[in-house]
C-alpha cells in the first residue's frame, strides 16, 4: 500500500491517541521501512517513535530502564550497560544500530531480535501504555503473543546480571553484521560466583535465538544444569537437552533447520566456555 | 495527511522542501534537493550505498521518513569537499584505488567520516566493523579499508597539535 500519513507524535499519550486510529509503530524504521519501500506494507499510515521522548537509557540501583526508542547504539555507548556490548555488536552494522531500536528489536521476525533474546534471558519487564493507561507485562507475554490492539510498548526495565553471571554467543555465517544461527544468552549464578569451573550452577537462565519462530526459554537445559558444574560435558548434556525439547526451528537462507539443531548444543556449550581464539 | 513542507540542514544550509508522505530522507536528498551522491541501492537498509549522516551519526537514508528527522542536521557526500577540494578521506580513495565502480563509494566516505570524527586513529579492525553495513560488489574492500587508514594518517599528520592533545 502507499502510506498516506507519518506521525510522528511528541509523547507516548500522544502515540498511544494516534495509534488507536491504526496504522504501524515505527521505532527506527529498520523494519517497517524496507516494507514500505518494496511496497509490501499492509497499512496506509505510520507511527514514528523518533520524537516520542521514550529514548532515555538509565542504569542505577542494579536496574535498567530503556526507552523503547532508544536506539541500540545508545544502550551500547552507556557505561552502565557494558555487559550487552558484545551482544549488541553482533547486531546489524554500526550504521543500523544508530536507527534499529530497542522496542523495534521485541517486533523482528527470527532470525533477528538477538537483543530481545538477550532481554529474555534477562527476565525484563515491558511497560506498555494503551487506552486504558499503562500496565507492566513479562518481557517472554509481550514475545510470546505481542501487544494488545492499541496499545505500544514505551519501555523496558531489566535487573542488572550480577558481575560473571551475564553470558552470550551467537553463531553467524559471518564476523559481523548476520543473523542468527544460533543465538545464546543466559543469566547464570554458580556457587563459587564463575572464578573456577568447579562451582555448581545455582540458578540459570538461558534464551536462545534463531531456533523458533520466536526467542524461546531452554528450559530443560536450565533445569539441566541446576547443581552442576559447568564442565564442557554437562554443558553438552544441556545442550542435546535443548535441542529435543525447547526448540521449534526453521530452514531459511543462513542455515536449515537441521543444522541449527544439530549445532545448538555446540554454541551453548560455548557461549560458557569460549573457544580460544588465536 | 497531504504533503508538507519539512525543513532539514543539510550541509550546514537550512533547505525547505515538499515531501509526500513516506518519502525518505534519500528521495528527499535526491529528488527534491538534487543531493545525488547517496545512492539507491537496495531500499532495505542491507547495502549501505545511501549513508548520510544525521546529526553526525551514519544512517541509511533510505530507511528514513523524512518527517521523522524534521529540523535535524544532515551531512552528505557533497557537503564533505571543502571550498570544492577533496578532503582526505576522498583524496586517499582517490590515491589508494579504492573505487571502482563507484556505487558504494559515497556511503563508505561517510561512514569514514563519522568513524574519523569519533576515533581520529581507528585500528584496521575498527574501520573493518564500520563499513559492515556497507556493501562493494566490485569486491573492493581491501583497498577501501586501506584508503581510510591512510586518510586517517593524513588527517593526523595536519593536525599534529589535535593529536598531541587527544594524547
Amino acid at each position: 500500500m502507499v502510506i498516506q500519513a507519518v506521525h510522528v507524535p511528541e509523547s507516548a499519550e500522544a502515540v498511544v491517541t494516534c495509534s488507536a486510529r491504526g496504522g504501524w509503530i515505527m521505532g527506527g524504521g529498520t523494519v517497517v521501512m524496507p516494507l514500505v519501500n518494496s511496497g509490501a506494507a499492509s497499512v496506509t499510515e505510520l507511527i514514528s517513535l523518533r520524537r516520542a521522548g521514550l529514548d532515555g537509557v538509565e542504569a542505577r540501583d542494579g536496574v535498567a530502564r530503556i526507552g523503547a526508542a532508544a536506539t541500540l547504539a545508545a544502550v551500547g555507548e552507556h557505561p552502565g550497560l557494558a555487559f550487552l556490548r558484545p551482544a549488541l555488536r553482533t547486531i546489524g552494522s554500526p550504521t543500523i544500530r544508530n536507527q534499529a531500536t530497542v522496542g523495534g528489536n521485541l517486533f523482528v521476525a527470527q532470525p533477528y531480535g538477538d537483543l530481545a533474546v538477550c532481554l529474555l534471558a534477562l527476565d525484563a519487564t515491558c511497560e506498555i501504555a494503551g487506552p486504558d493507561g499503562r500496565r507492566d507485562a513479562p518481557v517472554a507475554d509481550v514475545l510470546g503473543s505481542g501487544v494488545g490492539s492499541g496499545e505500544v510498548v514505551v519501555a523496558v526495565r531489566a535487573t542488572l546480571p550480577e558481575p560473571g553471571t551475564w553470558y552470550y554467543h551467537k553463531a553467524m555465517r559471518r564476523r559481523l553484521n548476520s543473523a542468527a544461527i544460533v543465538t545464546v544468552a543466559s543469566v547464570t549464578r554458580t556457587s563459587d560466583g564463575g572464578v573456577t569451573s568447579d562451582g555448581v550452577v545455582a540458578s540459570a537462565a538461558i534464551a536462545l535465538g534463531g531456533v523458533a519462530p520466536r526467542p524461546v526459554r531452554a528450559v530443560s537445559a536450565e533445569r539441566l544444569l541446576r547443581g552442576r558444574p559447568l564442565t564442557p560435558e554437562v554443558l553438552t548434556e544441556a545442550g542435546e537437552a535443548a535441542a529435543r525439547g525447547d526448540i521449534d526451528p526453521f530452514d531459511d537462507a543462513y542455515a536449515s533447520a537441521w543444522y541449527r539443531r544439530r549445532v545448538l548444543p555446540v554454541h551453548l556449550r560455548r557461549a560458557f566456555i569460549p573457544p580460544v581464539v588465536r | 495527511m497531504p504533503s508538507q513542507i519539512v525543513s532539514l540542514v543539510v550541509n550546514g544550509e537550512r533547505r525547505e522542501f515538499i515531501a509526500v508522505p513516506g518519502a525518505t530522507l534519500l528521495a528527499s536528498l535526491r529528488e527534491s534537493l538534487g543531493l545525488t551522491a547517496a545512492k539507491r541501492g537496495c531500499a532495505q537498509g542491507a547495502c549501505g550505498t545511501c549513508t548520510v549522516l544525521v546529526d553526525g551519526r551514519p544512517e541509511v537514508a533510505c530507511l528514513v521518513a523524512v518527517e521523522t528527522v524534521a529540523g535535524r542536521e544532515v551531512r552528505t557526500l557533497e557537503g564533505v569537499a571543502a571550498g570544492g577540494e577533496l578532503d582526505e578521506v576522498q583524496s586517499a580513495f582517490v590515491d589508494c584505488f579504492a573505487t571502482q565502480c563507484g556505487f558504494c563509494t559515497a556511503g563508505m566516505i561517510m561512514v569514514a567520516e563519522a568513524l574519523l570524527e569519533r576515533d581520529p586513529d581507528p585500528s584496521e579492525e575498527d574501520v573493518v566493523e564500520a563499513i559492515s553495513g556497507n556493501v562493494c560488489r566490485c569486491t573492493g574492500y581491501r583497498p577501501i579499508v586501506i584508503a581510510i587508514l591512510e586518510a586517517a594518517r593524513r588527517r593526523r599528520a595536519k593536525s599534529p597539535q589535535e593529536e598531541a592533545v587527544a594524547r
